[in-house]
Order: structure tokens, then sequence, then C-alpha cells
């Protein structure tokens, strides 16, 4: 190399340096403990949208090696089993800044942080001045490739060094596809609620369908972590669609571009074409409020004419857009995966109908985990997710944050200082934001900007979860007082009998007369638990009569028959009251006596059931179980089958008639106006007024 | 303390307790343990014994919950526990029985408050007094000093001749926690009245000043709410040397009650108070009055002070004009005074001119 060229690329050197420098903020790379997690992200998303586009179940590790000897330097080696990259296309994939289509279409993605992983291997090049390992296969070939990259400073792209064709085999195992990656960079490992191992498990609680480890080996090369968060479900997330821009929700720049490179020669087929929600109806009343002509040339339009174009697009009503581009997790995938990776007494979820906010489709899912082993005098641990990626800075500047300070949570149990701010107690609250677009508050994209409409719908999802913590509460309070009965009649009262009988040498005395009087109760004692043996969940109910007079109850217990759970051994038999409820009519308990209903439950994994409702028909109050509420039950049987009905009506809709209004607005109408109208003549009546 | 009773009166009177527990479940009906109960409003003046005892009111504790079932288990472990040290010529600390306590399944104690005050229920449902149950306390008496002398019976079982003032260094002579006649004997003194006296700061001033032997007093520091056996000993001195008892306390509520122990008996012990509580007693100050007579440097009354102060003012033991006075005075000044605050006219204010002026009202200097 000549020395004009070692300068200029000395020159490019520092150019590059100094755009990390610059930008470090926002890149994820701006202090040692923050770039490894950086990484390690780039990565992970990688994989995981890559197996999702493939439609494969991800197996992601995740290995970080301490170098010995070197101040703060990490070896990170990542492997998922996803569709590998052609050997064509590696240069492009880890070597070019925002490569790849995600950037420009509008659906819901994992997005990129910075600038992808080929920040990670510029990052490791100007630290450490090693070049990154990859390792590729593909199926639809037999060999894997395996080349080492550096980023050619001068030119900005990547440069292949040592390539080679190998057999990649795992634990004597023949890799069919999949990607490694191994690189070294200055970073630091650390622990905490800003790690690597937060990081995973955040990931892995929003993306159930992945099965991830992490491994990490600290400078003496001994194993110090080894985690691995099992997969909780085999269902994909749904594929996202594509959908185009709405009107409410465009830009200027965005509307002249799209003005510009519009083939239609029409104003109001431009509108109607490249917009969603716009019906020829619609279009025509933009163009008439911009004071345009609907036969206007689109690509002739001069910027105030796009001006009063954008404003008119604002003021008019449109359809909402579809919200099917949206990929939530869904309540029951959620709870799955808080449940087992945070230990706990109690889970609530709650994935809400999809909404519409200038433009954007976007829906809220919530979490919140209560007791276990969490610490009760600290502040409740929050999660906070947008399109299915953790967000582990800037907690206090978020959107998420400051809806969950603004529930007021004495009323549901937890505390708080003045009934604002974040909460203390034993809980983790989680709320996933999924949106087509998300607005951040800065390109660190580690905050949710501030939005109205957003923020009203969280707080409505975190009140529901407040409820039913709220009623969890109660009900162990209840327990409790059951428990404590108990305690009293099988242990202490047995001792006392028997210590006072030993010191006066006189014969124990029969207890249940005493057992009676000290009760005076009919109680109820239920348990539910995983039996690992059978691999079901077993609920036994166990109901005395500690009352001087005989009692008839009938018992009713909820049951997760909706998720799809199979009843067995019911040896008592009984009658469905309705769906997830069964009812067994007890035969008359006399005084001391006592009965048992026991059954289980198929077709359900470890966790999906941990809590069974009880109640009782019946004029005596039973201690450790609820009244039957005759009214909400009602209720509870419209319901039913109201969502059979539309459950049926909903499969006819997407058969005969597509594209005709959004799932949303069905939601929306079966969730508010569920007693009040057949929403199914309104989506025609819509359907046909827009069209 | 005297042994008010013998041990097989003792084991009797514990199995009555056990006896009531019993026959109740017998019946069929929840056990009980039937006790006075112990607060304020059940203390009045014995005018035979001069003191301040229980009334009649009774609770009774049953087993319908399982914080109070487990109660009466405990006592039933404890009764056991007593029956057998009893048996075997032991005897064991108040400490020691909670952390025995770990053995006995349900009916272990939470808190070492929890055994003390059990045992302080058996004491008092028993008339009997801990002594008789072989449990002593860990709290360590007083300390003394003055010309008095003492004979202790020391651990070889020998009787020592004690001098509170010549065989003693400057902490004075240390009251055990046994100060009953088998133990202590109160051999003879050379002084005019015994003064009780708070704090240990204003105790070492006195000592230093040699106030002792100028104003020929025994010195007793009370070490706050004095134990059993400081107030036991004082009653002995009082009765058996026919010596005037003073109090010389800080001048807040507080005080007022460490008096009100020593002279009618504590809320706590009133089942003995005609053992502990000195009749005679007087109170010297610090007094609301003296607040304003001597312009002490006084901090503001909190709250919980208000409230211990109009809680006395319906205490029976406060009952008369003379403190009924004080305590309102206290409450409309809104100032409380320590002892030590006299040390604003310089350190030998007290001895020189503030004791000498309350003890000649008294007739004593």
């Amino acid at each position: 190399m000549s020395i004009a060229e070692k300068m200029a690329s000395n020159q490019k050197q520092i150019a590059i340096s100094e755009f990390f420098e610059k930008n470090k903020h926002f890149l994820g790379f701006d202090t040692l403990p923050r770039a490894i997690i950086t990484a390690v992200k780039e990565a992970v998303d990688n994989s995981l949208d890559a197996c999702e586009e493939a439609r494969i179940l991800p197996d992601i590790s995740i290995e970080i090696q301490r170098v010995p000897k070197a101040k703060d330097q990490l070896i990170l080696i990542s492997k998922d089993n996803g569709p590998g990259i052609p050997q064509k296309s590696i240069e492009n994939v880890f070597g070019k800044l925002l490569y790849g289509s995600r950037f420009h279409a509008i659906r819901q993605s994992r997005g990129q942080q910075g600038i992808g992983i080929t920040g990670v291997v510029m990052y490791s090049q100007l630290t450490t001045g090693k070049q990154t390992y990859v390792k590729s296969k593909i199926a639809s070939e037999s060999t894997a490739v395996e080349v080492k990259l550096g980023i050619d400073t001068r030119k900005n792209k990547a440069v292949k060094y040592a390539q080679e064709r190998l057999i990649w085999s795992e634990n004597d195992t023949i890799v069919e596809h999949g990607l490694m990656i191994k690189t070294q960079m200055k970073a630091k490992f650390q622990r905490g609620s800003q790690s690597i191992v937060q990081y995973l498990k955040m990931t892995s609680i929003v993306n159930p369908h992945a099965n991830i480890r992490f491994k990490y080996i600290n400078s003496d090369g001994e194993l110090e972590i080894n985690e691995f968060w099992k997969r909780a479900t085999k269902s994909l997330p749904a594929p996202v669609k594509a959908i185009k821009p709405h009107p409410h929700g465009i830009h200027l720049g965005q509307l002249q571009r799209m003005l510009k490179d519009s083939d239609e020669r029409k104003l109001t087929s431009f509108l109607r074409q490249n917009f969603s929600g716009v019906s020829t109806r619609a279009a025509k009343e933009v163009c008439k409020t911009a004071s345009l002509s609907d036969s206007a040339k689109p690509k002739l339009l001069k910027t105030e004419q796009v001006n009063s174009l954008l404003e008119a697009c604002s003021n008019v009503k449109f359809l909402p857009p579809p919200t099917n581009c949206l990929s939530p997790i869904e309540d029951l995938l959620i709870k799955k995966g808080l449940s087992k990776t945070i230990d706990s007494k109690f889970v609530t979820t709650l994935t809400r109908s999809p909404r519409v906010t200038s433009g954007n489709p976007y829906q809220i899912e919530v979490g919140l985990i209560y007791g276990g082993k969490m610490p009760a005098d600290q502040q409740v641990q929050l999660l906070r997710f947008a399109n299915r990626v953790p967000l582990m800075y800037q907690q206090g500047g978020c959107l998420l944050t400051q809806s969950i300070s603004s529930v007021d949570w004495r009323q549901y149990g937890l505390e708080q200082a003045g009934g604002k701010g974040i909460p203390k107690g034993p809980a983790t609250i989680l709320v996933h934001l999924a949106s087509t677009n998300v607005q951040f508050t800065s390109e660190a994209k580690e905050a949710v900007a501030s939005n109205e409409d957003v923020m009203q719908e969280i707080r409505k999802a975190l009140l529901e979860l407040g409820r039913n913590l709220r009623r969890h509460m109660k009900k162990k309070k209840k327990m409790a007082k059951a428990q404590e009965k108990f305690d009293l009649i099988n242990d202490i009262l047995p001792a006392i009998a028997e210590k006072a009988s030993t010191l006066l040498k006189k014969p124990i005395p029969d207890l249940a007369a005493t057992i009676s009087k000290i009760m005076n109760a009919v109680i109820l004692e239920q348990k539910t638990w995983w039996d690992k043996d059978t691999k079901t969940t077993r609920i036994n109910a166990k109901l005395f009569n500690y009352t001087s007079r005989a009692r008839s109850y009938t018992i009713l217990m909820n049951w997760p028959e909706k998720q799809g759970a199979k009843m067995i051994d019911n040896d008592r038999g009984g009658r469905k009251e309705t769906v997830g409820l069964w009812a067994w009519k007890l035969e008359t308990l006399q005084p001391g006596e006592n009965t048992v209903i026991e059954f289980g439950l198929d077709n359900l994994e470890k966790g999906d059931w941990t809590e069974t409702e009880v109640f009782y028909r019946g004029s005596a109050e039973v201690i450790g179980a609820s009244k039957l509420d005759e009214k909400i039950l009602e209720e509870m049987k419209i319901q039913n089958s109201n969502e059979i009905l539309k459950e049926m009506e909903v499969e006819e809709i997407d058969e005969t008639i597509s594209n005709v209004a959004s799932r949303a607005k069905v939601s929306n109408l079966t969730d508010e106006k569920l007693h009040k109208e057949s929403y199914q003549t309104t989506l025609f009546d819509r359907g046909e007024k827009d069209e | 303390m005297s042994r008010t009773r013998n041990d097989g009166e003792t084991k009797q009177a514990l199995h009555q307790v056990v006896d009531e527990m019993y026959t109740k479940l017998q019946k069929g009906e929840t056990p009980t343990m039937t006790l006075p109960v112990r607060t304020k409003l059940n203390i009045g003046f014995d005018k035979n014994l001069g003191v301040y005892k229980y009334g009649k009111k009774k609770s009774t504790r049953d087993a319908s919950s399982l914080g109070s079932a487990k109660n009466l288990l405990r006592a039933l472990h404890m009764v056991e526990f007593i029956d057998e040290m009893i048996d075997n010529g032991k005897s064991s600390t108040l400490r020691e029985m909670y952390y025995i306590s770990e053995g006995w399944g349900h009916g272990k104690f939470s808190t070492q408050n929890e055994s003390n005050n059990l045992a302080e229920d058996l004491e008092i449902i028993t008339s009997s007094m801990r002594e008789d149950f072989r449990l002593r306390p860990e709290e360590d008496g007083s300390r003394i000093i003055g010309n008095l002398t003492i004979n202790e019976l020391n651990r070889r079982g020998e009787w020592m001749k004690i001098n509170a003032r010549d065989d003693v260094g400057d902490s004075g002579y240390g009251v055990p926690y046994n100060v009953e006649k088998e133990k202590i004997q109160l051999v003879e003194h050379d002084i005019d009245f015994i003064m009780a006296i708070e704090t240990g700061g204003m105790f070492d001033r006195l000592i230093e000043n040699g106030f002792d032997e100028e104003f020929r007093c025994g010195l007793v520091h009370l070490k706050g709410q004095p134990a059993r056996s400081t107030r036991r000993i004082l009653k002995r001195m009082n009765e058996e040397w026919n010596l005037p008892v003073v109090v010389f306390a800080d001048g807040d509520p507080w005080s007022f009650r460490i008096f009100g122990s020593i002279a009618y008996g504590a809320i706590k012990t009133a089942h003995i108070s005609e053992y502990l509580a000195t009749q005679s007693a007087t109170y010297l100050g610090v007094t609301a009055d003296d607040i304003v007579a001597y312009d002490l440097p006084a901090d503001d009354l909190t709250s919980r002070d208000i409230e211990a102060l109009k809680s006395e003012l319906s205490d029976p033991r406060f009952s008369d004009g003379y403190w009924q006075e004080q305590i309102n005075t206290m409450l409309k000044l809104g100032k409380k005074a320590e002892q030590q605050s006299l040390a604003k006219y310089g350190l030998d204010f007290v001895t020189d001119t503030y004791l000498p002026e309350k003890l000649g009202e008294l007739g004593l200097a």
C-alpha cells in the first residue's frame, strides 16, 4: 500500500470512527456494557426475524467469553437454526448499512436498532482489529460456508477473507440450515436490570415460540452462567402483512415522494390505489376539501397544492386501516412466557383489540405477575416492549412507563406514594405495544413517545389487570382465613388436648364437638397442582360441614374449557353449567361430615392452569368459596353463546367478503355492543355504504 | 423476691390452668384461659396494702382463633417446662426459655416479648411470682452508692459484707436480680435518705460532686423504668431501715410513670405491687413547675408525649390533686426538660442549689 493510500485509508478510518463516536448513543455503543447488549440484540433480532420469515421455530444460542488477559474484551458467539444466508449475500447482509427491504414496508417489524449487524462487525473491527467469523448453511446446499469478514473502510463495504466450504455439525448432527457469528469486541459483561440475561429473558417472554440459550464463560474459562429459556408454544407468530399507508398518518415528505413516484393519472385514483381506507367517495371529498380537481395529475402537483392535499387528508374521515398487519403475542402466550421466566403465584394478561391512532394501527398487550420470590419492598419491575423488542433504557421518559405510573395501583393492592408513580410490591408489569409505526422519543429507540390515544388504551388494559389482581388478593385473603382455621383444628387443638391430658395424666378427650364449636362454618379446602407423573393438572376440593346442622350445596368450579382443556377422572360426574364452568350437586352433608370432589385436566401444560375458582349454591356461607352470582352467570351464558355465534360468523365473512372492513372494527363492535345489536348487520351496513 | 408458695402449691396452681382447658375440651367446648384485664382500666387502690392492684375484671382467652389457640398451647408447654424444672431443681432465664421453646412445635414463641408476657400472665393467674416458676430475668438491677452495708450470698455460698461507699468503685454496688433475704441482708447504714435517680449521667454527676457524703444519702441509679429487683430493694431499704425515698427524674411524662411504678406499682406487675411499691416515695423533680421556676432549657412535647400525659390524666395512680396539677401544667407549658438541663447554670448547680432547695422543702436538707 502506498503512503497516499494508507493516508486515505486512515482518513476513512477516522471518518468511520468519528461516525461511531458521534452517533454511538443511538447506535447503542456508547458504553462498554451497552455495546455487548446491542451486539446480542442485533444478532438475536436478525435470527428471530429470519426464522419468522422462513417459518422456522427458532433455536437461538448466545455465548459470551471473557478474553483472558485482555482488558474489557469479549467474544460473542451467536448461533441459530434459521434459513442461513446464501454465500453471495453474506457480504451485503453483514457489510452494508441499512441493508434489507424491511425499512420501507409499512408493517409491524422488530425494526432496526441502530444500523443492524453491520454495526457489530464495524465496532468489533474498530475496537479490536479482529474480523468477524460467519458460518452459514442453507437447506438447498449440502455444505456450509464459512468466511471471515472485515469492513473495507474506504469503500464502506464488507470484504471477505478466507472463504471455505465445510460440513457443519453440532453434537454429531449435521446442521441443515443455520447461521453462526463469532466476533470479538471491546465490551464489558454486566449483570442486573440492564444485562444480556435480562434482555434475553425479556425476549423470551415476548417470543414464546423461541428456544433461547445463554452461556457466559469467565476469564478463567469457567462456565459461570448457563441459562435456557424453553419455548412455551410451537406455533409461530402469524405472518404479518404489509399495508399501504393511511391518509391520517402521512407526512409531507412521504406524500411528496409518493406523488412523484406515482403512475396514476388522476388524483382520486392515486389516493385510492396508494392508501388504505380510502373509498371513491372519500377520495373525492379529499380533492374537494383541498380545492383540487379530481383529475389533477399527481406527478405535477406543486408544493402548496401538496400541502393543502395533506391538510385535507387529516380532515376527511376514512375507513380505519386494516389491522391484520399486526402480530400480537396473545395473552395466553404472554402468560406462559411470564410464568416460565419469573417465579410467581399469580399471572394475569390481556390482549386488547387493535386500534388506530393517526392512521397507524396499534395493539396493546399487558401482563402482571404477582407474588413468589419477587421483593415486596421495592418498585415493581417493568418490562417494556415495542414490536416484540425489549426496551431496556430510558425507562422514565417512556410512554409505557408513564401509563403504568398514571394508574392508582393502591386500589388494587400495591403500594404507591400518592397514587401515582411506579408502584411498589412483589410484582412485574409488562406492556407490549405492537404497531406498524412505533413513535420513539429519539433515534436510540428506547422510549416510546407520548400519544394520548395509546396511553388511554394502555391504561384501560392495566385497570383490567388491576381488577384481576384485586380479585386474586381478596381470594388469597379468604383462603388464608380458611387455612388458619384448618391449622387451628388440625394442629393446634389436638396439641392442646394432648399436652393438657399428659400434664393431668388423663385420657385425651374427643375433639369433634369442640371443633364444630370453634369452626361453626362450612369450609372448602381446594388445591390445584401439576402432577408430574400423569402430566395433567389435578384439582381437589374438600368440603367440611363443621356446623351443627345438615347442609346441602351445589359446588361449581371454573376450568379452562376454551383453552382446549379436557376434563378427566371426574368420578363425581356433575354437569356443565356453561362454557368453562362445571357444577356438582352434592348429597346432604351431616354435621361433622366431609366430601371430596376430584378431577384432572388434560391437554394443558405445566403452568397453564394454577388457580381454580370455586363457587357454591346454597344458603349457608362456605369459607373458601364464593357464592355464585346468578346474574353474572346469566351474562356469562349469553356471552358464551354470542362468542360461538361470532366465531361462526367471522369465518363466514372471511370466506365470502375479503377486504370489506378491518377486523379491528369487528372486534371493537363485538366488545362494546355485544348485547345490544348484531354486529353482523352493522358490519354489512358499513361495508356497503363505504364501498 | 420472697417465695410466695412452696413447689407443690405452685405446681397445683399451674395445673389449675391446665384443668380449665381440659375440662372445657371434655365438655365439647372451646378451651379457655381466664386472667385479669391488664390495663389501667382494671387497677384499683388496695386500702389494706396501700398499693394499686388488679381489679375484678377478667378476660378470657379462648382457642377460637389461631393466635390465641397458639397462646394456650404455649401456656401448656410452659407449665410442663416449669413442672420439669421444679422436679429437677433447675432454673432458667426468660431468654433461655424463649430459646427452649424452639422445640415446642406449634407452641414456640415468635418473640421473647411473647414469652415474657406469658410468664407474667401465668404469675397473675396463679398468684405466684416468676421466682416460684424458677424463671429469672436477665435484666440487671441498678447501682447503689452510699454509706450503707449489705451482706450478699456469693456464688461460693459465702456471705460477703459490702459497704456501698468503701468497698466499691465508681460504678457502685451492683444490685443482683434476686434481692430477697436468702440472698441479700441489709446490715447497717449511716444515711438519712435514699435518692433514686433516673439517668446515669446525673447519678455520676452527684457522685463526682460528693453529694452522697455531703447530704448523707444513698444514691440508686434506676436505669430508666426500674427492674423488679431495683424496686424491691428500694422497698426493703424503705421498710427495714425506715429511710425516706425520693425520686429524682427527668421532667417528662415517662418520668412520671417511673415514679408511679416505684410508689404505686406498675400496671404490668400490679399482681405483686405489695412486694414492689414504696408507697411513701416522694417525687423530687424535675417537676413541671421547676421548668418555669428554674427557667430550664426545655424541648417541645411530642405528640407521643402529649398522648402519654393525657392517658396519665385518667390513670388511677395519678388521680390525686398533685399529679393532676403537674400533668395539666406540663400540658399547658407544652414543654419537657431533662435532669441534666440543670447544667445550664454550671456543673455544681444541681448539688449546690437545686437539690438542697428541693430537699429543704421536704425537710431532708
